[in-house]
């Protein structure tokens, strides 16, 4: 890949359900080292561009290239062999398996065999502070847990680009400054992030740059303090006759 | 609590002594009821080790594989009505014949999800059994039977039960050391992994539609050389024998009892229902068969309903439990 190429790159993306377009034109080029925050109202979009971006669906239109490769109709798994990893929404932890077995999968990704990977989900499991419940089922973790877990089994597969969606949603205040610690150490790797998110301190704390959706578009994008004092954002957010009182 | 080194000693120890149990039992049990009691223990642990390894290991529930019993039971036992081959020398054509079928099948029903991949092995051993019953160079619904009299040591046709019996466990021995080394490898994470969440596994770059194909194929494989055995020991097998659909649940039900998705789970199972099975029949007559189905519901329901790992499950509860009151 050139060395100016972007590591993630998605021009005009069209998703539609019947006649609703949920992502309607959308782009997006991220960089090597960025943060991104992705924002916007329920229904904007975010997630099922989040989901086109992680192969886990694929565009009607438009293209989507990773690292220089082009990915639009490539599936996940390959997503994640060109160095693309991703948490989910709702956690999809394997509830049968051990915190640290879970890590193990993602770890045989670049570790075929079985000793390799075993120690390489040691240091993933140091990293990311989950020795203290690598015996433990994974189907008995909490929601804190299990999100800290898929992100620990993402960052197994050793990923150029971690997508994180909402990886911090229903964590108390406490849970969610350890993980804008956590996220902080993983960007300190190197690694480049997009964060889908509700709660605006993390996209403000943590984002070198917010991308805003709204009626499946992006209607703004720039530092995410310029960005929430968009007009345009505001009125995305609280409507028409609410944003010009905000203004006013 | 007991060190590790020791409990690990202990376990060994334990499996030589299962080991041995299971390899000398015949020679103090005379009685050739018990002794082909325990050669169909085997050759019902076989098939539903073999099933495991989709249906446990993978998740996905084929109710189907008596598909692949029917090839191995049938290309045995052809060969001879054929060519006067010794039924054994056909199993190689009943695991081509497999394979194949696993390959063209696999394709597209294991990307069906949950009941749906269920339904179509279902229809497809159907398909097979209406086709066998229904073309007379496959024996139609009359079947086909091995040689009447053994010719030599290859016919596999001993009176005794217990040629059998080893026979059976020793292609067993070889499915189970593959289990065990495929559950340590990344392909058993794998397996676990999308039986787990597929999705999930696959943004982690596993090639789920690659991996439950590999089970299947391994799994095919082995239930075909079961179907071969079989056919070998019986002499005869028929639509309803090699295609029936009931062949399909045993296995389901076999692996279900003792613990889906465990090494042992398919042995322990089969070696709880096919004495039942047969001492029902014993005890019964013809008129025990529909006893033997009561039976099978009964356990469908009680491991469905209280658990759903098996007796498996029910021992690590009870390990844990144990570990608690130790404290």
């Amino acid at each position: 890949m050139p060395a100016d190429a972007p590591l993630l790159e998605a021009r005009d993306i069209v998703v539609a359900f019947g006649s609703f377009r949920a992502v309607d034109g959308a782009s997006l080029t991220i960089g090597k080292g960025e943060i991104i925050g992705l924002i916007g109202p329920n229904g904007a979009g975010k997630s099922t561009f989040f989901n086109c971006l992680a192969g886990d669906r694929q565009p009607q239109s438009g293209s989507i290239h990773l690292r220089g490769h082009d990915v639009t109709r490539a599936s996940p798994e390959e997503h994640a062999r060109l160095g693309l990893g991703r948490s989910w929404q709702v956690p999809a932890v394997f509830d049968d398996l051990s915190v640290r077995e879970n890590v193990m999968v993602g770890a045989f990704l670049r570790h075929p065999r079985t000793a390799d990977a075993a120690a390489a989900a040691e240091q993933v499991i140091d990293f990311t502070g989950l020795r203290p419940i690598a015996e433990a089922r994974s189907g008995s973790l909490g929601t804190p847990a299990r999100k800290r877990l898929e992100i620990a089994r993402a960052l197994a597969t050793e990923p150029e680009i971690l997508l994180l969606d909402e990886a911090l949603a229903g964590l108390t205040p406490t849970e969610v400054r350890a993980a804008i610690e956590l996220v902080r150490r993983i960007h300190a790797r190197g690694i480049t992030l997009v964060i889908v998110e509700h709660v605006m301190e993390v996209i403000l704390s943590l984002a070198d740059r917010a991308v805003v959706f709204h009626q499946g578009k992006v209607i703004a994008q720039g530092p995410p303090r310029e960005v929430v004092q968009d007009p345009g954002v505001i009125e995305a957010y609280l409507g028409r006759s609410l944003s010009r009182k905000a203004r006013a | 609590m007991m060190p590790a080194a020791t409990r690990f000693a202990g376990r060994w120890v334990f499996a030589v002594l299962v080991v041995a149990a299971l390899l000398a039992w015949p020679l103090f049990v005379e009685d050739q009821f018990y002794q082909r009691v325990g050669a169909l223990v085997m050759l019902a642990a076989l098939s539903a080790s073999a099933w495991n390894l989709v249906g446990g290991y993978a998740g996905q529930i084929s109710i189907g594989h008596v598909l692949f019993f029917g090839c191995g039971a049938y290309a045995s036992l052809l060969g001879f009505t054929w060519f006067e081959w010794a039924p054994i020398l056909g199993a190689p054509f009943g695991i081509a014949l497999s394979l194949l079928l696993a390959l063209v099948v696999g394709g597209p029903t294991l990307r069906l999800k949950g009941h749906y991949f269920s339904m179509a092995t279902i229809a497809l051993a159907e398909l097979a059994r209406i086709i066998v019953t229904n073309a007379p160079v496959l024996g139609g619904a009359v079947g086909v039977s091995g040689p009447a009299m053994p010719r030599s040591v290859l016919d596999l046709s001993f009176i005794s039960p217990l040629p059998y019996y080893y026979i059976f466990g020793t292609v067993l021995a070889v499915l189970l050391l593959f289990t065990w080394w495929m559950n340590r490898s990344r392909m058993g994470f794998y397996l676990r992994a999308i039986r787990g969440q597929e999705r999930a596994a696959r943004s982690l770059g596993v090639p789920a539609q690659r991996y439950k194909m590999y089970a299947y194929l391994v799994s095919a494989g082995f239930t075909s050389v079961a179907g071969s055995l079989y056919a070998a020991m019986l002499g005869f097998v028929d639509p309803d024998s090699g295609f029936g659909i009931l062949l399909s649940v045993k296995m389901v039900i076999a692996a279900a009892l003792g613990g889906a998705g465990t090494l042992f789970g398919p042995l322990v199972g089969a070696a709880i229902l096919v004495p039942l099975e047969e001492i029902t029949n014993a005890m019964f007559g013809g008129g025990g068969t529909g006893i033997t189905y009561v039976v099978y519901g009964a356990i469908i329901v009680f491991i469905s309903r209280f658990a759903p790992g098996g007796l498996a499950e029910i021992l690590s509860r009870f390990q844990a439990w144990r570990a608690r009151r130790a404290g």
